[in-house]
Parts: C-alpha cells; sequence; structure tokens
C-alpha cells in the first residue's frame, strides 16, 4: 500500500492542546513523523520585556494550564537571583508545597487524560473528581484555581490561612488510597498492560541525547530529578526518592508518574508538619519598591534602589511536572527584565516525537505520545 | 567518549589547554558551575569535548540575547556528573549573525537552534532542518529583535532591520 | 395461531375497512388484499415505533448506567431522571442542515449511513419479541437476521470511503477487517444453538429452551464467545477501534453531522439492540421463565425486555471497565483465540447431540 502523510492535529483529540503531528503511515504502521507547534504562542518572553517584575507572574500563569505555579516559582526564583533577593524560609515552604500540589494535580489530570486516550472512560472521572479536591486547597490559599498570581519577588502574597493544614492533611489521607486505585485499575487491566508495555521506548542513551526531561526520561532508568540534583527552594531539607523505571517505554511513564505522585504526598506532609510548628514572615523586608507596585508618583519613590540597581542575570531551573524548566533573566537595572528566556520541557519532549513513534502503529499514537504528558501552552509560550 | 571523564577542577585547565584562546572564563556567575566565551569559530569543537570528556551529555537550552550592537547566543549544558550548569556563549555580530550548530553534538539542540533562528534570526549553519517552529512559515520578522517593538494593535507598524 | 400481533392487526384492519363500506363503497370489495398490505404497515410502524422506543431508552440506560459506574449521575435534567433528554438530542440534531464535505461522493455519503440504519432496522422485523410478537414468520429468521446484520461493514466502508477523509477511510478499513473477522465466531457460536435445535426459527429455539432450560448452561463457551463476538460486531468498548475517539477523531462517522450523524448512532444503538436481543433468544431463553413465570398475557414481552436490558447492562459494565485494544491484538484475539474455541464449542455441541440431547422441537411453549 502506498504511504501517505495524516494531519493528527491541530484539532484533534490525542493532541490535548494545539499542535500538529504529522504522521507518515504505510497501512497502520507510522514510518516517519514531524511535530508542528506555535498554535500556542502568544510571545510571552516578548512581553515580557515590556512588564515589571510582578506584573510578569501573571503571564507565568499563563504559561501552563496545568501547572500555572511551577512557571510562577520558575520565575520568581530567575527573577530574585537577578535582584539579588532571599525569601524568608516559611515562604521557600510554602512554595515547596505549592510545587508538590501542583504536581499533584497535573500527574492526576495526566493520568485522567492518559487512561481516556487508551479508551479507559470511568478513571478519567475518578482522576478529575479527586484533582478537584487539589484546586480546592489552591483556592483556599492563592484564592484561584488554576491562574494563581501568588508568587512575589521576595516571598509569596499571603500566608496559609488558619486550619489549612489540617483540610491539606485530609485531602492527603484521600489521596493515598485514590492513588491505590488508580494504580490497581490499570494494572489488573491485562489490554492496559498489552496496550503500553514495550510501546514507545526510548532508550537512556537516545533520550539524554535527545535533551529529555523529566518522567520520560527516569522511565528510561536516569535517576535526573534538579529536586534532588539541584535542589532549590526547600528541598534540601525534604526527604523523598526519586522514582525510576527501567521500562523505557509507556507503562515505565505511568509508573513513574504514579510514584512521583505518592511522594509527592510524602513532601506535602513533611512540609505541612514543618508550617504547624515554625510560624513567620512570608515575604522578604526589603524588596525594592519597583517589583511591588506599579510606578509611584515622582519623588515619591521609597527606594533609592530604583535607580542603578545592580546589573544581573538570573538563572534559575526547577523540575516541574512535565520534566526541567529552566529560567534565564537579563537584569539591566530597569524596572522591567531586558531579556526573559523559558526553557521548557514539553518543547523539546515533543521535539523528540520521531524517535518515539516510528515502527509504531496509529493505535499506539494516543499511548505514546499522551505518556509523553504534553502541554501545549508552555511549549509554545 | 575516549579516556576517562575530567574532575570539575580539571576541566577549565584541560579547555584551555586544548582551545588556547578561544574559551575565555566569565567571572560572577554564582548560580553556574561556570560560565565561559567561546569565540565562534571554536562552538563546535568546544561542544564536541564537553561532551566526551566533560560528561556535559544534556544540552538543555539554546538562547539568544540582543544586545543591539552583537547578538548573543547561550548554551547551557547539564552534566549528570557534576549536578550542574555550564554556560557557554558566543557572540555574534547584529548583521547576518551565523554560527556553527550543535544538532550534530546534541541532537537535542534542534528545535532550539530553530527557536533561536525564528526569533532572534541567527543561522545555525549545518543544522539539519532551519524552518521557523513558533512563527509561520514566510513570516517577515524576528520577534525576539530589540527593533521589533510592541505596541498597540491599531499602531502596529513594525520597524525590522531584518526583514 | 403463530403470529398473533399480526392476526390481531389484520382483524382490526378489516374490521375498520367494513365500517369504512357505508362512505367509500370501493373499500369492501377491495377485500382481503387491502388488508393484507395495510396490516402489513401497521406492524411495520408498530415495530418500528417499539424499536425506536427501545433504542431512546437503551441510550439513557447506557448514559444512566455509565453515569453510576462514573461516579456521576449521568443525564437527569430533561423528563424524568433524563428520560427525555434522548428525544431533546434526537430533535436538536434533526433540526440540523444537512450537508456533505466538498470533496465528499454525494450518493455515497448520503446512502452509507442512510442504509446502515434501515438494514438495521430491518432486521427488527425478524426477531419476535414474545409468542408470536413479530412481524412475521420466517424459518430461517435467526439465519436471515444474520445475514443482514453482516451487511454493515459495506455500508460502513461506503460511508467512509465517500467522506473524502483519511481518519474516515482508516476507520471504514478497520471496520470491515474488524467486523469480517468477528462474524466468524459469531456465526460458529450460533452453530451450536442450532446443532442442539435443529431449527433456524426463533421461536423454534425459545420453544427448545422453554421445554430443556436455557442454552446458555450447556453452551456456556457458546454464550461468551457469542457476548465477545457481538461486542466486536457493534463495535463498542473494548473493540470500539472503528471509532477510537482519541486517534481516529470519530472513526468512520467522523464527516457526518445533523440528521446522518443521528443515523450512524442510531444505527450502533439498533444493532446493540438486536445484539442483546439475540443473545436473549439464543442462550437466555428469550421470553420464557421457568416456574410458570412467563404463563400471564404480555409477561413474556416483559421479561424479554428485561433480559434484554440486563444483557445491555453488562455491555456498558465492560464499556466502563476495560480500555481499548490495538487494530493487531484485535484480530490476534479473533482469528488466533475466537476462532479455535468455536470450534471447540461445535463439538461440544454435537457431542451433547450424539449423547442423547432431545431431539423433538416445537415453537409452541
Amino acid at each position: 500500500m502506498s504511504e501517505m502523510w495524516i494531519n493528527m492535529g491541530p484539532q484533534h483529540p490525542m493532541t490535548h492542546g494545539l499542535w500538529n503531528l504529522r504522521i507518515k503511515v504505510d497501512g497502520e504502521l507510522i514510518v516517519d513523523a514531524d511535530p508542528e507547534i506555535g498554535y500556542l504562542h502568544r510571545g510571552i518572553e516578548k512581553i515580557c520585556e515590556y512588564r515589571r517584575y510582578n506584573e510578569v507572574i501573571t503571564l507565568m500563569d499563563r504559561t501552563c494550564y496545568v501547572a500555572g505555579i511551577a512557571w510562577e516559582q520558575l520565575y520568581i526564583m530567575a527573577a530574585e537571583g537577578a535582584l539579588g533577593i532571599t525569601p524568608p524560609a516559611r515562604a521557600e515552604y510554602i512554595r515547596v508545597l505549592s510545587q508538590e500540589l501542583q504536581r499533584l494535580s497535573s500527574h492526576i489530570i495526566w493520568y485522567a487524560a492518559y487512561v481516556q486516550d487508551i479508551g479507559l472512560m470511568t478513571p478519567f472521572l475518578y482522576g478529575m473528581r479527586d484533582r478537584d479536591l487539589v484546586l480546592d486547597l489552591f483556592q483556599s490559599y492563592t484564592g484561584a484555581r488554576m491562574t494563581y498570581e501568588y508568587m512575589r519577588v521576595g516571598g509569596v502574597r499571603n500566608d496559609v490561612p488558619v486550619g489549612f493544614t489540617d483540610r491539606c492533611r485530609k485531602v492527603m489521607d484521600w489521596l493515598d488510597g485514590k492513588l491505590v486505585e488508580y494504580e490497581k485499575v490499570c494494572d489488573n487491566s491485562t489490554i492496559f498492560l498489552d496496550r503500553t508495555i514495550g510501546v514507545g521506548i526510548l532508550k537512556a542513551k537516545e533520550a539524554i541525547q535527545d535533551g529529555i526531561t523529566g518522567p520520560v526520561l527516569r522511565a528510561a532508568n536516569v535517576a535526573r530529578d534538579i529536586r534532588r540534583d539541584r535542589p532549590y527552594s526547600a528541598y534540601p531539607e525534604i526527604d523523598f526518592d526519586v522514582a525510576i523505571h527501567d521500562g523505557a517505554d509507556c507503562y515505565g511513564r505511568y509508573r513513574v508518574r504514579m510514584e512521583e505522585m505518592k511522594q509527592s504526598v510524602r513532601i506535602v506532609r513533611q512540609v505541612l508538619d514543618w508550617l504547624d510548628r515554625n510560624p513567620g514572615p512570608v515575604l522578604a523586608e526589603k524588596v525594592p519598591r519597583f517589583v511591588g507596585t506599579p510606578s509611584p508618583p515622582p519623588g515619591k519613590e521609597i527606594y533609592v534602589e530604583r535607580r542603578g540597581y545592580p546589573k544581573g542575570r538570573g538563572f534559575s531551573s526547577m523540575e516541574e511536572p512535565h520534566g526541567e524548566a529552566m529560567a534565564y533573566i537579563i537584569n539591566e537595572g530597569a524596572e522591567h527584565p531586558y531579556r526573559a528566556k523559558l526553557r521548557s520541557p514539553v518543547f523539546v519532549n515533543i521535539a523528540a516525537a520521531k524517535d518515539y513513534l516510528i515502527g509504531y502503529r496509529i493505535s499506539d499514537i494516543p499511548a505514546i505520545m499522551g505518556s509523553v504528558d504534553v502541554c501545549l501552552g508552555e511549549a509554545d509560550r | 567518549m575516549t579516556g576517562t571523564a575530567l574532575s570539575l577542577s580539571e576541566l577549565p585547565s584541560a579547555l584551555a589547554g586544548k582551545f588556547p584562546g578561544k574559551v575565555t572564563p566569565v567571572p560572577g556567575r554564582k548560580d553556574m558551575l561556570a560560565a565561559l566565551k567561546v569565540l565562534p569559530e571554536a562552538i563546535v569543537p568546544v561542544s564536541q569535548f564537553l561532551r566526551d570528556q566533560g560528561t556535559f551529555e544534556h544540552c538543555a537550552l539554546v538562547s539568544g540575547v540582543d544586545w543591539i550592537d552583537r547578538i548573543e547566543v547561550l548554551y547551557h549544558l547539564w552534566s549528570d556528573e557534576y549536578k550542574g550548569y555550564l554556560e557557554l556563549s558566543v557572540d555574534l555580530p547584529a548583521d547576518e549573525p551565523h554560527v556553527a550548530s550543535v544538532t550534530p553534538v546534541w541532537s537535542g539542540a534542534n528545535w532550539h537552534e530553530r527557536e533561536t533562528w525564528d526569533m532572534l534570526g541567527v543561522r545555525f549553519d549545518g543544522h539539519p532542518d532551519l524552518r521557523r517552529v513558533l512563527m509561520p512559515e514566510g513570516y517577515r520578522f524576528h520577534p525576539l529583535r530589540k527593533s521589533f517593538e510592541l505596541r498597540e494593535p491599531e499602531e502596529l507598524e513594525v520597524k525590522a532591520r531584518h526583514v | 395461531m403463530v403470529d398473533t400481533i399480526y392476526s390481531v392487526v389484520y382483524a382490526l384492519v378489516v374490521y375498520a375497512l367494513n365500517l369504512l363500506g357505508p362512505i367509500v363503497p370501493i373499500a369492501p370489495s377491495l377485500g382481503p388484499g387491502l388488508a393484507v398490505w395495510l396490516s402489513y404497515l401497521v406492524v411495520g410502524a408498530i415495530i418500528f415505533a417499539f424499536s425506536l422506543v427501545n433504542v431512546l431508552v437503551f441510550i439513557w440506560w447506557e448514559r444512566k448506567l455509565l453515569g453510576r459506574f462514573m461516579d456521576r449521575r449521568g443525564a437527569m435534567h430533561v423528563g424524568y431522571a433524563g428520560l427525555l433528554q434522548n428525544l431533546a438530542d434526537g430533535l436538536k440534531l434533526f433540526r440540523k442542515q444537512p450537508f456533505a464535505p466538498k470533496d465528499a461522493d454525494e450518493l455515497g455519503y448520503y446512502f452509507g449511513p442512510t442504509a446502515y440504519l434501515v438494514m438495521s432496522v430491518m432486521i427488527l422485523g425478524l426477531i419476535p419479541l414474545s409468542f408470536g410478537v413479530s412481524g412475521g414468520v420466517v424459518p430461517l429468521s435467526l439465519l436471515v437476521a444474520l445475514a443482514l446484520f453482516s451487511f454493515a461493514p459495506l455500508f460502513i466502508f461506503i460511508a467512509s470511503w465517500s467522506s473524502n477523509n483519511k481518519y474516515s477511510l482508516i476507520g471504514g478499513m478497520r471496520t470491515a477487517a474488524q467486523l469480517v473477522a468477528y462474524e466468524i465466531p459469531l456465526l460458529l457460536a450460533v452453530v451450536g444453538v442450532v446443532a442442539l435445535t435443529g431449527s433456524f426459527d426463533l421461536n423454534v429455539i425459545v420453544g427448545d429452551q422453554a421445554r430443556y432450560g436455557w442454552f446458555g448452561l450447556p453452551l456456556f463457551l457458546g454464550l461468551l464467545l457469542f457476548f465477545v463476538a457481538m461486542l466486536a460486531e457493534v463495535e463498542r468498548i473494548p473493540f470500539d477501534l472503528p471509532e477510537a475517539e482519541a486517534e481516529l477523531v470519530e472513526g468512520w462517522s467522523t464527516e457526518f453531522g445533523g440528521m446522518l450523524f443521528a443515523f450512524t448512532m442510531m444505527g450502533d444503538y439498533v444493532r446493540a439492540l438486536i445484539g442483546s436481543y439475540l443473545i436473549v433468544l439464543l442462550f437466555l431463553g428469550g421470553w420464557s421463565m421457568p416456574w410458570g413465570l412467563s404463563n400471564f398475557p404480555l409477561s413474556g414481552l416483559v421479561f424479554f425486555q428485561v433480559k434484554t436490558y440486563v444483557v445491555f447492562a453488562i455491555f456498558i459494565w465492560v464499556r466502563a471497565s476495560l480500555p481499548r485494544v490495538r487494530t493487531d491484538q484485535l484480530l490476534q484475539i479473533g482469528w488466533k483465540r475466537m476462532l479455535p474455541l468455536a470450534m471447540l464449542n461445535i463439538v461440544w455441541a454435537l457431542a451433547l447431540v450424539v449423547w442423547g440431547w432431545p431431539t423433538i422441537h416445537w415453537p409452541v411453549l
């Protein structure tokens, strides 16, 4: 049979976002693949150059629609590096809490969408139900469920409310049981195992060469986790294991994310205990005025640092739910960044689509691309 | 992959010995293992050396900055051995900037270089597939150039040096 | 006597024609010919209306049950417990403008789904809903029903090819491969039942089960095979590859909208209804119930429907709990597992006959 190109996307149920996977098929067999992105490009990096430091936070929420707060912190860490500010310890712990809750909600929605891709409908709604509990937690301390605008240069906007830690512990107890249930649904299903084991193999060497990061890399038995290897925030004081799997296939990626969720629950518990014991401020005292509020009227500038604030480059990298995210901010002493560069893990993971897909069948595409966990908001920025 | 991996302290002297005058360290970067300024013609051999002898097997990011009088291309490399990032930077002329591609060294740099071409107009010689990645094909501007100014939509009149 | 519903309708039609006599003098003289045709029409309309209502309730049943499996409520706003939701959806589709894609082959595009639905509804005329409640007495009703049932891949392929869409084409190809592959175990599973009854008449098959016990017990393997093959034939999870929405958008029905989409959807559910009917008729005793429960007037009709809904509930349960298999896995299951097992089932049925299964077959209870 002759070969033909098929456009899977930009509007296609497999894509989970807006991108176009062009595949060349011979019958049902994939012989070539060419991903195309850019449909969600909003020029966030360019807009950053025209916004004051705190105004950029709003943009960062919109970068990724399932892990907004991860990008907030990424940007904040780079900005703090560029401006030379250290946040108080309690703020760092609240940030870690936010990261892990975000990882939970992101992985749960990944799980829900993934089983749906494979054709298993019921756990999709289980996942959405439980993710809502995590979003409720977010709502209780940031005021929003998706676009939080919670982090600030020099800390976080407000402390967690009274009774939050107990409420959060209850949700974690609930999730403990539900995570086991999720695993049972998939691991006891022969069809699920048939669909995922040995499918979409990307070995460690190839994955490193392709720049793959995150759960996809850890599923190839490479224990690289920025939280462990280059700890930021309060991660150095927190005890957790890096989840790895030696399958290098879709099943391995599923296992790694499942294990990561359990570790996230563990981290959240540690952070909650710490928060109960250590009250304190959540915002640094000496934050330069210009990053806090819109331009003050002339003559009212509180900090003389407003002019001639030290030039510098801020760099941060962190383990976002999808992989290694990096932000690079150049501060030229102005009110807004001279250049802000974001590295999205999904951008690179999609670029390697050819390596996952060739040799498999059309029916495997949702299973493989789903296991990569794409979020086009952050790939296109 | 020849020989054993160098330790981090040996790396600068090894680089200086192998590429005399082409690699100069940039002081004052605390968040990196090191920051190096590399001459454009040496970027591929240096990359090759860092990957094979320096265990920098992961090219995390290739990006660029428009300094108006020059274009700076930045490479961020990660090593599982040293658990840290290394920054390479290359200065290119603002007119017709081009530099050799590192995609043959790290295939993960592929899309990053495409994006840098797309956004800043830096040509990567030897890149297998240098097309635009985010902006549509046939778009006339490189938006992250400082000459591309954001305006309100009604007065959108882009003055670009490079079309 | 056998086709009671037809006799009743015929009597009513003759009575009505006689009533018309004084007004339209010609009516009685047309006599038996007209009455026969009219009563066929009326019986057809009754069956069609009955099955249509059944399809609507089927969709409701699936929505509600699936909702419960998924920890939600399902349709609940239109009508009591959402019973009229499907009617509302149908009306919405009915109001839509019919259209064809620019490069589609219009003849095939309109013909495919329509023929798919019509061919599916035709089968309902052959299926007795209770003793004597059927479109007519067809001695080979089971054979004809299965023959009509296997027409579907042809129309699906016509519809998919003429839509001029790659997803539709792949979906149509998959449908053809899948339905052809599972047709064989389906038919072979039926052979066991036919061997025990010696007849293709569904009335006889149910009569035999009323006397000698449901075939689901001695032919449990056959029931299992028939059930799985039927899952594949009606394209439901885990065998819903032809419309696997994650990879093929909506499979062979991607390009259809409005009423044509309603046709494909209704065709699917009519086929699911027929599948459930056939499982009940062949293996679960049809309208008969033990301990003389089905001897009351109309009780057979009720029991038959109840059994059908229970069987369909199992279809839904499977849908709620299993993922979708892959194309190659699907065909492997069909050819390498189901086919040998179906052969085994025939051998077992023949052994039962040799070992002295009763040989007196009669449709009457």
